[in-house]
């Protein structure tokens, strides 16, 4: 009985021991005053997560290989997070049951609607009033005027605005034949998608316009017919990124601060240099959960997440959610490959580029590869909005994974 | 206490998170050896010749034909093919001491075997082409 619990062949089983590992863990570390409320997150995190995989298998015929591995992210997400600040590892419990229900009601819409590519005035138009709503409405929370609060709540527009991207460079490519007809097609787009980024400049939001730029490069790459226009596009954004080094302080800053982090380690390169400290004094196993002093980086839970893990879990734990996202891009890949519907084949491949992307911008701005942008690693890093905007693209990565049968019936009668 | 659990579960947590991995990935490498292995089996069966992107609806690249086969548009025959230029029931190829017959029933655009058109019944032979509606088949039979 035991062996057939803990078994390669239910790799959802493995999932919750890892949960039970670190309740456990938690527990001993409270020993003397054993807190209810940290019981109750955890159990309630198990809980959620199980049920959420079972239903799945259940409910839906595509790739149930995707939500296990979001799963198991999350699952290392939260005890790392947890680890720092309890308070916050609670409400990212909370965050992410909102972003599992959010991900089953994206599922149950998305496969329902099935005019998508219809909308691509309406992508344009929601994301345009988004952007101004931010610039009008916006808080600046460390650099970039990204945030709208409401009441208590703040969500980042962006996040949002990165779907309906998505959705509306694949409803163009979609009807690239109606939308092409004059041959001028692809500039028109050039120029929505460029005053796309355009707005994220004047947010200053560095990192989301980069993310922007590589999904619509990947996809024009598969799917524009004009080819020259691909090299329009790398040419304009060496331009951008070159202006954008003169123009803005803070591009500057992150520039120095790669090239050498050690000459500013009393102020700007703090933080980097905290991070490789981190990682470094971690080793190959790690030094143990809460045994390390992942608190010394500066926005650790968010941008700072994957040095966390490292320093805690050791590099091998580092490597395994490099390779964790490695196998979701694949498995999304695999999926736009196997998709039928052109409309959401073009949209899988460019969800599964985002995760790919974000998450090697803020891999390689952690360990000093590239310049550091602060954005956050899809599932893993604390916060709200990322995590829902995630679990939504998730959703319709999950609709994309089932074999969609948009074919009229009655329209095949009549033509025969 | 908690230093010594710690420090035990490190090396666990690393374990079984590639465990998890490897049986992810098992399973992937499951599904993927799943694809290919019910249709090549087969010595008989039907391949498509146009490029699988050109055409606007649903269709396999290799169908496995058994002792008889029925294709056309409606959900009835063996292998349905929503193409608009496709009868509802279009051909059938049945299978008698080892040969294969191709067999039209009354479809609306007719079934053509290499380029001429079945009238009754025809026999197939490897490597004819089948052609109805839009698409075109490879008949394969290495018996």
């Amino acid at each position: 009985m035991n062996k057939k619990l803990i078994s390669y062949r239910v790799p959802r089983n493995l999932l919750v021991l890892v949960d039970l590992m670190a309740i456990f863990l938690l527990f001993i570390h409270n020993a003397e005053n054993p807190d209810k409320f940290t019981l109750i997150t955890g159990v309630s995190l198990v809980f959620i997560i199980y049920i959420s995989n079972f239903i799945l298998l259940k409910i839906s015929s595509g790739d149930h290989y995707i939500f296990l591995i979001v799963t198991m992210l999350i699952t290392l997400g939260i005890i790392m997070i947890y680890r720092i600040d309890p308070n916050l590892g609670a409400k990212q419990v909370v965050w992410v049951s909102a972003g599992i229900v959010a991900f089953f009601i994206t599922y149950v819409i998305v496969k329902k609607i099935k005019d998508w590519d219809k909308w691509l005035k309406f992508y344009v138009i929601a994301s345009m009033i988004l952007f101004i709503f931010t610039l009008i409405f916006g808080q600046r929370i460390g650099g970039a005027k990204n945030w709208i609060k409401i009441g208590r709540f703040s969500f980042q527009p962006s996040e949002i605005i990165k779907l309906l991207f998505i959705f509306f460079v694949a409803s163009y490519y979609t009807n690239q034949k109606k939308y092409n007809l004059d041959k001028k097609g692809g500039y028109k787009l050039f120029l929505v998608v460029y005053g796309f980024i355009g707005f994220l400049f004047l947010q200053k939001d560095l990192g989301a316009a980069a993310v922007f730029y590589l999904i619509f490069l990947s996809i024009q790459y598969v799917y524009e017919e004009d080819r020259k226009l691909i090299l329009y596009n790398v040419f304009l954004a060496f331009v951008g990124a070159l202006a954008s080094y003169f123009i803005f302080d803070h591009v500057k800053i992150r520039i120095e601060t790669w090239i050498d982090p050690w000459k500013y380690i009393d102020n700007k390169g703090y933080q980097i240099t905290q991070s490789l400290f981190a990682i470094a004094s971690g080793g190959f196993f790690g030094t143990g959960v809460g045994l390390g002093h992942p608190d010394f980086i500066p926005a650790v839970h968010t941008d700072f997440i994957f040095s966390a893990i490292c320093e805690e879990m050791g590099i091998f734990a580092g490597i395994a959610v490099m390779m964790l996202f490695l196998i979701l891009v694949y498995r999304g890949f695999k999926i736009a490959f196997s998709q039928e519907n052109l409309f959401f084949r073009i949209v899988a491949f460019g969800i599964s580029a985002m995760f790919g992307f974000q998450a090697f911008i803020i891999f390689g701005g952690v360990i000093k590869m590239i310049p550091l942008t602060g954005i956050t690693l899809p599932f893993i890093s604390y916060g709200g909005s990322s995590m829902i905007a995630s679990f939504i693209a998730l959703g319709i990565l999950q609709v994309a994974s089932e074999e969609l049968d948009t074919e009229g019936e009655e329209e095949n009668e009549q033509r025969a | 206490m908690y230093n010594i659990v710690s420090l035990a579960f490190k090396y666990l947590f690393i374990f079984i998170i590639y465990f998890f991995m490897f049986s992810i990935i098992r399973l992937i490498y499951l599904d993927i050896k799943g694809m290919g292995l019910n249709t090549y089996n087969k010595s008989t069966y039907l391949k498509l010749i146009n490029q699988k992107d050109t055409l606007p609806f649903k269709i396999k690249e290799v169908y496995p034909i058994d002792k008889d086969v029925t294709i056309g548009r409606s959900n009835q025959n063996n292998i349905c093919i929503k193409d608009p230029y496709i009868s509802k029931q279009h051909m059938r190829i049945v299978e008698d001491e080892g040969d294969f017959y191709l067999e039209d029933l009354n479809s609306a655009n007719g079934t053509f075997v290499n380029g001429d058109r079945v009238m009754d019944v025809v026999k197939l032979k490897n490597g004819d082409s089948i052609r109805l509606g839009q698409i075109e088949f490879l008949f394969v039979n290495r018996k």
